[in-house]
């Protein structure tokens, strides 16, 4: 018991670790990050040890420097997929040991591609304005192999009031937006997901000023 | 549709590919719902969740299990390892709907699921071996896959024995990832023949 190896100092072995969550950006890579519990009042170490799904080889992390601190990274090299992932963190100083509870991923399950790239926003004819979205997808993910499908998603918003309004542009990577107010400035950001997965952030936003038009088209009327 | 009707059209191969990218899609999604619903409905204990002990019966297939070395494998190939799994799962698919009948208050949560996929698994080969056979007939892949077609090449019994003493859990876990690796290959597969018409 933790409470029985009290050292007279308050020093005592670290507690326990929690894996917080384990993300692949394309498929190809993984990485696991974790919460160091206490540290007992000591320098304490983490290491990462993980089974692949139907073998006993226990593994150590490949790479505890490429994610930054409290992670591992696996390569290409060390990433299969449709294969469960057996991951432990174990914390050790010089008191004892403690091991974060086990999770299981297949990386499959586990995609979270980044935001989309060159999100650009066209106002379309003056007279009957509408604008055109276009993006591209992340850079990393692979869509072009087919190895991974990604759907969209926009939202837009008057930059003056508070609700978004959000919209779904499946595959596609262009949304055309009609009925705009004139006068106003529009934002307007997307994001992706992979068909099971997890959305991407949302990306920075894009502005567009659409041209006072209706009050144009009066003036045309009154003369 | 008879030949030289105006207006009627045979399928494109890049046609016939979306259909069955789209069929899998559905299958997966189908078996995806199922795999919740039954951990919900029958394993309330979420610990239990995940610990699959046994190897799943279609585990002598070899699967390419990166993007690399799907992209290694030949067109043929790649067909064929498709053509392997769905092959592999008729009878076990058929096998879980008759047990999951039994489980009536089960089976109105989750309606015919289970009966659905056990025909989509049919119609998804057929409509795989009709892509096969179009690949085939424009040259895109060697005839040499036409001998595996029959579906005890593809199935050896001792896997089908295999897969009666998995439980209906098993099944379905081993299931759901089949069919994603089904819907990816076919991805791929289509991305690499037909591939100006946008992946």
């Amino acid at each position: 018991l933790i409470s029985a190896v009290l050292d007279s100092d308050g020093l005592s072995p670290p507690g326990k670790p929690r894996l917080t969550s384990c993300r692949s950006p394309e498929k190809e890579t993984f990485t696991c990050w974790w919460e160091p519990g206490s540290d007992g009042g000591l320098p304490t170490n983490y290491s990462l040890f993980y089974r692949k799904e139907n073998s006993d080889t226990v593994y150590e992390c490949p790479d505890y420097h490429t994610a930054g601190r409290n992670s591992c990274f696996f390569s290409k090299n060390d990433t299969s997929i449709w294969v469960n992932y057996n991951i432990t963190v174990v914390a050790t100083n010089a008191l004892g040991s403690n091991f974060s509870d086990p999770v299981d991923v297949d990386v499959v399950y586990i995609v979270q591609p980044h935001t989309p790239e060159n999100l650009t926003v066209v106002l379309e004819d003056e007279d009957n304005p509408f604008l055109v979205v276009r993006w591209e997808p992340p850079r990393m993910a692979d869509t072009r192999s087919g190895w991974i499908t990604l759907i969209y998603q926009l939202r837009v918003k008057l930059e003056k009031e508070e609700e978004w309004e959000e919209h779904f542009a499946g595959q596609q990577k262009q949304f055309n937006i009609f009925s705009l107010h004139s006068g106003e400035v529009y934002m307007v950001q997307v994001r992706c997901k992979p068909d099971h997965g997890f959305w991407s952030e949302w990306s920075a936003t894009t502005y567009v000023k659409v041209p006072d038009y209706i009050s144009r088209e009066r003036s045309i009327w009154i003369l | 549709c008879a030949h030289g009707h105006t207006g009627c059209h045979s399928p494109t191969l890049s046609d016939l590919f979306d259909r069955v990218i789209q069929h899998s899609a559905r299958m997966h999604g189908l078996s995806s719902d199922l795999h919740s619903d039954f951990e919900q409905y029958f394993l309330p204990s979420r610990n239990q969740i995940g610990r699959i002990n046994r190897k799943c019966h279609t585990a002598y297939i070899l699967t390419p299990n990166g993007k690399e070395n799907a992209q290694r494998l030949a067109r043929e190939e790649l067909t064929e390892v498709i053509l392997k799994l769905l092959a592999a799962w008729r009878d076990p698919l058929s096998q879980f709907h008759r047990s999951m009948a039994r489980h009536e208050d089960f089976t109105s949560i989750s309606g015919n699921k289970a009966l659905e996929m056990s025909d989509m698994v049919h119609q998804l080969k057929n409509g795989v071996e009709k892509v096969a056979e179009k690949m085939q007939l424009l040259g895109m892949i060697s005839n040499s896959l036409m001998s595996l077609s029959s579906t005890e090449a593809l199935a050896p019994h001792s896997a089908s024995s295999e897969a009666r003493s998995m439980s209906d859990y098993e099944l379905l876990y081993c299931f759901r990832r089949d069919s994603n690796k089904v819907q990816n290959y076919l991805k791929i597969l289509k991305c690499r023949i037909v591939a100006e018409h946008g992946c």
